[in-house]
């Protein structure tokens, strides 16, 4: 068990190193270039910018809310590989966390017909499924802001 | 040196669900149409380039020009197998003009032959399970299919351009009208707006209609030096324009299957087909608005929309405008994908882009019967693979 699984006191990640809690707030997990400040999620191993000479990049923890891009609903179950427990179609957000940074997550606490582009939002972390010898199976998505 | 190219002969095996025919059989088929067309046969090949599949066949190796030559014709002559994902068969055709091109070689074939698996694609062997990987992240952590991503490029652009449910599948049924007179599609019956509203809704907004499935099928084309193509009697289609691309940093595009962009202003949406298109068509020396017919990669009704958006056919969110008002229709200002596209085909991966190009010979030829553009003079085609892979090529007559 890695030391990022273990801080998670509800669950274990469905992938190690793609986030972390950090004084009690959930935190992505990226890299930004020491060169050029790009930010990528999740860690990459290089900075991908041609104009770059070092590809030098560093840990870096993504801002925990950004604002709705785009969106779509995934209606029918996606492969195996996907885990859930109680599947019912879901949405599926593309969230701009500033930077230049977009990423995708599964959305939460959201009615389909509530969502709106722009609405703000922040980084929850939930259960996805409960496996039989690892327990609860957590991932990160995102939930309406209501504090903005 | 560089001498111009022509297409000598294309051909294809029709697109569909051929699960008793051995992938070789379909590329040989497909390779034996387009040798009859050129009026050659397998002695005058110089060399043969495949787009390899990932699926089967190729000794394992994607070594499917060395099938095909063990197969028909052990004759010593030049085997390249290509890589390229979804746009694999255009990185075919370009370097089989590059090696006629050099003035190494004077008749070479290319060709793309796929049966594709049934249901998901897996992932390949040897893939490793942890972030480093992003397909296997976007189905644990979120269960990203292909169309969630097209779904949230079409629902930026309703947000962007007000485009309708309506536009979106008037683009699907469009297809299928243009696929009705083409023998070598899968799906030829016409459909309708209120049809394709009534299919399922698979990632929103796009339904089941508006999102291509897969087939198995087989294109080739045999290209050749000027002196060949006088030879063998057909119109002279010419390779004006052939050039693959990568994509650039900083692209916003939604780009399968990473679960993140990192975003730069002044980049290009699918800057690996925008790149291959822009140096199409700079060699070829046109512009859009020399384009008579162009054949797409529409994974989707909403590429079809975004994409000649893209190359510069129209400003961005005016295609809604072009498809309502017929400028997308055969005949049109710009005939889209008169074949009917992947929407009416169903995507045979490797095959695809080779297609295209069969496709737009026989427009400039005057033989594509049922769905003939007329006086079609300039073509172009547009790629998309895995990999950020673009590829587009200019013909003319």
């Amino acid at each position: 068990m890695t030391g990022i699984a273990a801080s998670l006191d509800h669950g274990v990640p469905v992938a190690d190193g793609l986030f972390e809690m950090t004084g009690g707030e959930p935190r992505l997990i990226g890299a930004r270039c020491q060169s050029c400040k790009t930010v990528y999620f999740p860690h990459s191993a290089y900075c991908r910018n041609p104009e770059c000479v070092a590809k030098q990049v560093e840990r870096w923890l993504l801002p925990p809310r950004g604002n709705l891009y785009s969106f779509t609903i995934q209606r029918y179950r996606p492969p195996p590989l996907f885990r859930v427990d109680d599947w019912a179609p879901y949405v599926l957000g593309l969230v701009d966390l500033g930077e230049g940074l977009q990423v995708m997550a599964m959305l939460s606490g959201v009615a389909h017909d509530e969502i709106r582009i722009g609405m703000p939002l922040r980084l929850v972390i939930e259960p996805l499924y409960t496996d039989a010898e690892r327990g609860p199976v957590v991932t990160y998505k995102f939930a309406p802001d209501h504090r903005s | 040196m560089s001498r111009p190219v022509y297409v000598l002969g294309a051909g294809a095996h029709p697109w569909g669900k051929w699960p008793d025919k051995p992938q070789v059989q379909l590329a040989v088929e497909a390779l034996g149409a387009a040798l009859a067309d050129a009026a050659l046969g397998w002695p005058q090949v110089q060399g043969l380039v495949a787009a390899s599949s990932r699926f089967e066949g190729g000794m394992g190796w994607g070594l499917h020009a060395n099938e095909v030559a063990q197969a028909v014709a052990e004759q010593g002559m030049a085997c390249v197998n290509v890589g390229g994902a979804c746009a694999a068969g255009a990185i075919a055709v370009h370097t089989a003009h590059a090696m006629i091109a050099s003035g190494q070689y004077d008749v070479v074939a290319a060709f793309g032959a796929e049966r594709m698996p049934k249901g998901f694609i897996a992932r390949p062997p040897g893939s490793s399970d942890d972030i480093s990987d992003h397909d296997y992240l976007r189905w644990v952590a979120m269960g990203a299919t292909n169309p969630a991503f097209w779904g949230i490029e079409a629902q930026r652009r309703i947000h962007d351009h007000g485009t309708s449910a309506q536009t979106l599948a008037r683009a699907a049924v469009l297809m299928r009208r243009n696929a009705a007179g083409n023998a070598n599609a899968r799906y030829r019956k016409e459909t309708t707006v209120e049809e394709v509203l009534a299919s399922p809704i698979v990632s929103d907004p796009l339904h089941l209609l508006e999102i291509c499935p897969v087939s198995d099928g087989a294109a080739a084309v045999i290209l050749g030096t000027e002196a060949f193509a006088r030879r063998a009697g057909n119109t002279p289609v010419r390779v004006a324009g052939c050039a693959i691309a990568t994509g650039e940093f900083g692209d916003p595009a939604r780009r399968i299957p990473t679960v993140s962009s990192s975003v730069r202003s002044g980049v290009s949406h699918t800057s690996e087909v925008v790149g291959a298109v822009r140096r199409a068509f700079d060699m070829a020396g046109v512009g859009p608005k020399d384009i008579d017919l162009l054949e797409m990669a529409d994974n989707t009704a909403w590429h079809l929309l975004a994409w000649p958006e893209l190359f510069g056919f129209c400003e961005a969110g005016a295609s809604d405008w072009m498809l309502e008002n017929g400028r997308f229709d055969i005949g049109g200002e710009l005939s889209l994908n008169p074949s009917g596209g992947f929407l009416s085909f169903g995507e045979a991966t490797t095959a695809q882009a080779v297609l295209q190009i069969c496709e737009m010979t026989w427009q400039l030829r005057g033989q594509a019967e049922g769905h003939q553009v007329p006086d079609a003079r300039v073509a172009l085609s547009a790629v998309l693979g895995l990999g950020a892979n673009g590829g587009s090529v200019i013909l003319t007559r």
